[in-house]
């Protein structure tokens, strides 16, 4: 049977097509194909309330980033997530996709507020809020974070919101060797810069880059880029060069996780990454297996069963 | 209620003779947290020194259906560690050793029993600090950080404690050891920690942390403005963010706050309606300009006094006061109850005006102290406990302002937790569906309900009283 694809217009027609697929017994998946039912946001991509003063929007999961854009950057705001690409907010969520600027603004985990999602029995249900703070209940908007639809489908997100930076200045510098890499990336931790996004373009066969991104007020980021200089060498570059690292990571076929301080070993046996070392993450060509704690993973399909029960999610 | 017969036997053999405390008299020391209105006396505190002697400890009480409650320093304010009725306390207060620091990774690996200032005291001759920073931070623990998802003055910058916590090692309620992510960021799956840090000793006991240290910054600004009122601070708080400044920390004390604070520790505020202390951080060129424009918009706001520190002494006199201000309010009456509601950080000037007319309307002083710049706000409600029609009255009217915060689309708890004091509270902020999906993890960690019962989740609600979470409500507005 082919799979029919559904668009739901509100979040109760989300609903009342999971509930109605379980009751038919056929398995759901989220903007993919393989499930009986493949559910789409795209008709989902309302911003519901964006307060500027409060510096957090509510949106529908399945508006652009792009869109979202558009519509905060005539408040001055931003949602500080530059994946490559121009996903879905709820891609984000459900990824975990982030950019080269996870350096400093985090992950969605540490941008999301608050939740709502369309569970595989066709409950809806919100948690976490729509303000900056709060501990009420447990925070399943973590939980959805990094779940690739497999506890349910995120239907709305409320987000913490940052200025937009009136100034972004970029520095390059050559990297000769894994041990270069590692002095230059330790030499950042341990200086007072606040750098927006440290990316280290590898290749082993020569032409690697260290790219450091400074935002702030005019002053905060030329006084930044000229100590950073100073400490590292290097030359200005053109902000193009993150369009570079962005494609760099769109090309990647696994994420891995490393301990910042490893990172000379890691870069040992790779003959190209794409790394972000303050983060302690890195981009490869090839598929990463999980590396989690066997008790974890078990830990870990509990609660997806306690979430779908009857194996709705494809 | 007793225990199994020979469990604490069992419990000794596992942790030594020592490490179990059976007289009533000792017992009584852990019946209740830093929320003293809520006091079970636990049947046995173990007090294990290694995760091993946790697990062997748990595995028993999963073993016998006993249940157990975890606990730091006691410190917390919603009574999250008030020990269950027939059950054991599992003090953390011995696995305090920090085990590694990592600078190369700004990385520290600990036990829960570490404090929340020792961190900072371990790494500060290398230039790094640990962020999130609790009032209670020089005895508060780590684990019990974890456990609450602990904030401070300090959170409006540089996040939480969910921010910060890379990795953790923990022992289910059945025993199992597990360990969630490590020194990198972003595993792969869903976010379990996260989910994990703020669920208030329910799904398990923490044994092992890795934290993210922080670079100290290059520059440190402090200021404090004295103003009129606390709606016309509000008001400053406001334009500083619709400015685009974040800074490291924003946060008000009205007049009544004010005067218990300088009868304490003589701080030397400027005399006003109520003050805001801002501070800034990062490299001296950005802090610079931002402190330029604060002191502008505080000025254009009609701000009478401002000062800025000039050392770090006058900085740490700057924040002695606040920081101080729960325990100085000791002064001005005899007994107060600490409330911890956010609003959106917009409302703030009209939560106030509403908390102001609710205190006149039942008669009681309420002091406000509060982290402007994430909309926390800790209204203290002043009463004599003597008075029994009075204490009713400043309960109810805490409550009420809870209320408030929810009705302007805020928070039940901004960094207290629900613990057993709020739990009845939740459908004010919640659906019944909400709270049977977070069910839905409780029952994935702990099926038998023995770690932690009781918290956060409300014994009995009645189908109709269940509330609209405020997202929910935004789309049936929308």
């Amino acid at each position: 049977m082919a799979p029919s694809r559904v668009e739901p217009g509100t979040v109760a027609e989300a609903a009342a097509e999971v509930e109605r697929a379980r009751a038919a017994g056929l398995r759901v998946s989220i903007e993919r194909g393989d499930g009986d039912v493949v559910l789409s946001t795209r008709r989902l991509d309302r911003v519901l309330e964006h307060e500027a003063g409060d510096l957090t929007a509510t949106v529908e999961a399945g508006i652009r980033l792009s869109a979202l854009a558009a519509r905060l950057a005539q408040a001055g705001q931003m949602l500080a997530l530059d994946p490559p690409g121009d996903p879905t907010v709820g891609a984000c969520v459900a990824a975990n996709l982030s950019g080269p600027r996870r350096h400093r603004y985090g992950a969605p985990r540490d941008l999301v507020l608050g939740v709502t999602a369309v569970l595989a029995d066709g409950t809806i249900a919100s948690s976490g809020g729509k303000v900056v703070k709060n501990v009420a209940g447990y925070d399943l908007s973590k939980l959805f974070c990094g779940s690739t639809g497999t506890l349910g489908l995120i239907a709305r997100v409320s987000v913490r919101l940052h200025p937009c930076p009136q100034a972004q200045r970029t520095l390059a510098v050559d990297v000769a060797s894994a041990a270069d890499a590692t002095r230059l990336a330790l030499a950042i931790r341990l200086s007072t810069l606040e750098p927006s996004a440290v990316d280290l373009l590898w290749r082993a066969g020569g032409g690697s880059r260290l790219l450091v991104l400074f935002e702030g007020s005019a002053a905060g980021a030329a006084a930044q880029l000229a100590a950073a200089r100073e400490l590292l060498g290097g030359d200005e570059a053109d902000a193009s060069v993150w369009e570079e690292t962005r494609a760099w990571q769109s090309r990647a076929g696994g994420r891995l996780s490393f301990a910042p301080g490893d990172l000379e070993s890691l870069l040992q046996d790779r003959a190209e990454a794409l790394v972000r070392p303050g983060v302690g993450c890195a981009y490869v060509p090839e598929p990463v297996p999980d590396p989690s704690d066997p008790a974890a993973l078990r830990l870990l399909e509990r609660v997806r069963a306690a979430f779908d029960q009857r194996g709705t999610w494809a | 209620m007793s225990l199994p017969a020979g469990l604490a036997r069992e419990l000794e053999a596992a942790v030594g003779a020592d490490g179990v405390i059976g007289e009533l008299d000792e017992r009584r020391t852990y019946e209740c947290d830093g929320l003293t209105s809520h006091r079970v006396v636990p049947e046995l505190v173990v007090l294990p020194r290694t995760a091993e002697q946790v697990q062997a400890t748990v595995r028993l009480c999963h073993a016998h259906r006993v249940p157990f409650v975890a606990r730091g320093a006691g410190t917390g304010l919603s009574g999250g560690a008030v020990p269950c009725a027939g059950g054991i306390v599992i003090s953390l207060a011995r696995l305090n050793r920090i085990l590694e620091v990592d600078l190369e990774s700004a990385r520290i690996v600990l036990e829960p029993g570490v404090t929340n200032s020792e961190v900072s005291r371990a790494v500060a001759p290398h230039g790094f600090y640990y962020a999130p920073d609790p009032s209670s931070q020089q005895v508060c623990t780590i684990g019990g950080n974890v456990a609450e998802n602990s904030g401070g003055a300090h959170c409006l910058k540089h996040g939480f404690t969910v921010n910060h916590v890379t990795g953790l090692e923990l022992v289910l309620p059945d025993g199992e050891l597990v360990t969630l992510g490590g020194k990198g960021l972003d595993p792969p799956g869903p976010d379990l920690l996260g989910a994990f840090i703020g669920s208030e000793g329910t799904l398990g006991i923490v044994t092992k942390v890795t934290l993210r240290l922080v670079r100290r910054p290059e520059a440190v600004r402090v200021l404090l403005a004295g103003f009129d009122s606390t709606e016309a601070a509000g008001g400053a708080v406001s334009e500083v963010i619709a400015a685009g400044i974040l800074p490291a920390a924003m946060e008000i004390m009205d007049r009544l706050t004010l005067e218990a604070v300088e009868a304490a520790v003589g701080a030397g505020y400027p005399d006003a309606g109520a003050i805001l202390i801002v501070e800034l951080d990062g490299p001296a060129a950005q802090a610079d300009g931002d402190l330029a424009r604060v002191e502008a918009i505080c000025r254009g706001r009609g701000a009478g006094e401002i000062r800025i520190a000039a050392e770090e002494a006058e900085r740490a006199l700057f924040w002695k006061g606040r920081k101080a201000a729960f325990a100085a309010m000791g002064r001005v009456s005899p007994s107060y109850y600490v409330q911890d509601g956010v609003v959106p950080r917009t409302r703030l000037p009209a939560v106030l005006r509403r908390i102001a007319e609710l205190g006149s309307a039942y008669g009681l002083r309420v002091g406000n102290v509060f982290h402007a710049g994430d909309g926390n706000v800790h209204p203290l409600v002043l009463y004599d406990r003597r008075d029994p029609d009075e204490t009713a009255r400043a309960q109810q009217l805490s409550e009420e302002i809870l209320a408030v915060c929810i009705e302007a689309g805020g928070a039940l708890t901004g960094e207290h937790g629900v613990g057993l004091d709020k739990r009845g509270k939740l459908p004010l902020m919640f659906s019944r569906a909400d709270v049977e999906a977070m069910l839905r993890l409780k029952a994935a960690f702990d099926p038998e309900g023995l770690c932690n019962p009781d918290k956060i989740f409300p014994p009995d609600v009645p189908p109709d009283a269940w509330g609209v979470h405020p997202l929910e409500r935004l789309a049936r507005g929308a």
